[in-house]
């Protein structure tokens, strides 16, 4: 699974730990560094991709010039907002996640951040197979060829076909020894019914 | 991250994920106190080029650092090629034979066994046409892509051909041979009754996770440094035939 990668920039070390065990949580995120000074956030920026950079109030004033060098980064950034009397220049950021916030509008905000690099992701094709492609690769592990699949459900051989060259498509996995360890290994057919 | 002025003994100790590398490069052991730029130089390696590849083979969120027009790209074909080998000569049989080993004296059915082994047979032939149709394919034409770059006018049918077949369609093509290797660690983990030479399996389950790793860089590294460092050529000779 594609991961996207955050990195933490808060000078409060007991804050900084519970946002990155927060955001570990969260299904697709991860946390690469944390960081309490800008400092070495502004070294390791010079070497690293990062897709989203998670900074706290009082470290972003310091920082100014790190933005400045980088305008795109303000585009990945997301505030973590301690002072709540401070004002923060709200829209110029992409998130902004206040200290009050709960459990399900940190979630929230956060999976929409990851949404875009979940949908139509070209090199991450989906690997959940439909029903259908399920049942032709338990058949195709009981040693049935496409033809008598085709009997079996009642379809034309080339339908067969065409659902075969789907499921390669979405697993990378061509050979029928291939097919059947997945199969196995993804409880579609037990070691016994293979032939 | 390794620098050049680290002693390459440092560099090994500290990362070692190096270590399958070394022989790709031709490098052997026993640095004594040389750092990683002359150890470089002695074997005629790149320093640069051996930075790159390291960097970025050590480290997932790694761009590369210097200028890629600094080494020639027969250096990254050359590594390309070894790996390659590496892969297919050392890493897969050693695999392989272990694995028939511990079929051997165990206790499994005719046809768990004939599972396992027929499972890896395919294995071997998907991964040798993969490997192959990139030596016999990709790592020629970047060889004459470098070669049309060098010359005053680039021939008029490799720019035709530019034109539809680029690097980043060849990495859109990529297989992914490390799936089908989770999916065998994972069969022989949960699904196959336990064998009796555990020490054995371990080994097993250990080789095929390191490959699974290896591979896995190595095609993070191809992202990063061939397939860019490819198509910044392309798009010179491009421009410069639209110029022209």
């Amino acid at each position: 699974m594609k991961r996207v990668n955050f990195i933490l920039c808060i000078e409060a070390y007991l804050l900084c730990k519970g946002v990155a065990a927060v955001l570990q949580r969260i299904p697709g995120a991860s946390v690469v560094r944390e960081f309490g000074t800008v400092d070495m956030l502004t070294h390791y920026l010079k070497n690293h991709a990062v897709d989203f950079l998670l900074i706290c109030d009082t470290l972003f004033e310091k920082a100014t010039d790190l933005f400045i060098e980088d305008p795109g980064l303000l585009e990945r950034t997301i505030l973590l907002k301690i002072n709540p009397v401070r004002p923060e220049g709200a829209g110029k950021f992409k998130e902004i996640i206040y200290l009050t916030d709960g459990k399900q509008e940190i979630t929230f905000k956060i999976k929409e951040l990851l949404n875009p690099y979940f949908r139509n992701h070209r090199e991450e094709p989906q690997s959940t197979l439909t029903e259908r492609e399920k049942t032709i690769v338990r058949l195709v592990s009981m040693g049935l060829t496409n033809k008598q699949i085709a009997d079996k459900l009642f379809l034309s051989t080339h339908t067969i076909i065409t659902h075969r060259k789907n499921i390669i498509h979405k697993l990378g996995i061509k050979s029928v020894s291939g097919l059947t360890v997945y199969a196995i290994v993804n409880n579609i057919i037990t070691i016994d019914e293979v032939t | 991250m390794i620098s050049r002025n680290m002693p390459m003994c440092q560099a090994v100790l500290e990362h070692y994920r190096l270590l399958p590398l070394l022989p790709r490069f031709n490098i052997r052991l026993g640095f004594g106190e040389k750092c990683v730029e002359e150890v470089c130089r002695l074997n005629h390696v790149t320093t640069e080029f051996f930075m790159e590849i390291s960097n970025a083979y050590l480290d997932d969120d790694y761009i590369p650092q210097t200028d890629l027009s600094l080494f020639p790209l027969g250096d990254l074909v050359g590594y390309l090629t070894s790996t390659h080998h590496y892969y297919l000569e050392v890493a897969i049989p050693k695999i392989e034979r272990k694995i028939h080993q511990l079929l051997d004296g165990s206790a499994l059915s005719e046809k768990e066994r004939g599972l396992v082994s027929g499972f890896f047979d395919d294995y071997r032939k998907e991964f040798l046409e993969h490997v192959s149709r990139e030596d016999k394919l990709v790592l020629p034409y970047i060889l004459e892509l470098e070669k049309e770059y060098m010359k005053e006018k680039p021939d008029a049918e490799f720019m035709k051909r530019l034109q539809v077949y680029t690097i980043r369609d060849f990495a859109r093509e990529h297989d992914r041979l490390e799936t089908s290797l989770e999916n065998l660690s994972r069969l022989i983990i949960k699904y196959l009754p336990p064998f009796e030479d555990f020490d054995l399996c371990h080994q097993v389950l250990t080789d095929l996770s390191d490959l699974v790793r290896d591979l896995i860089d190595h095609a993070h590294m191809e992202d990063k440094v061939l397939v860019p460092r490819v198509a910044e050529i392309e798009q010179h000779l491009l421009r410069k035939s639209e110029a022209g």
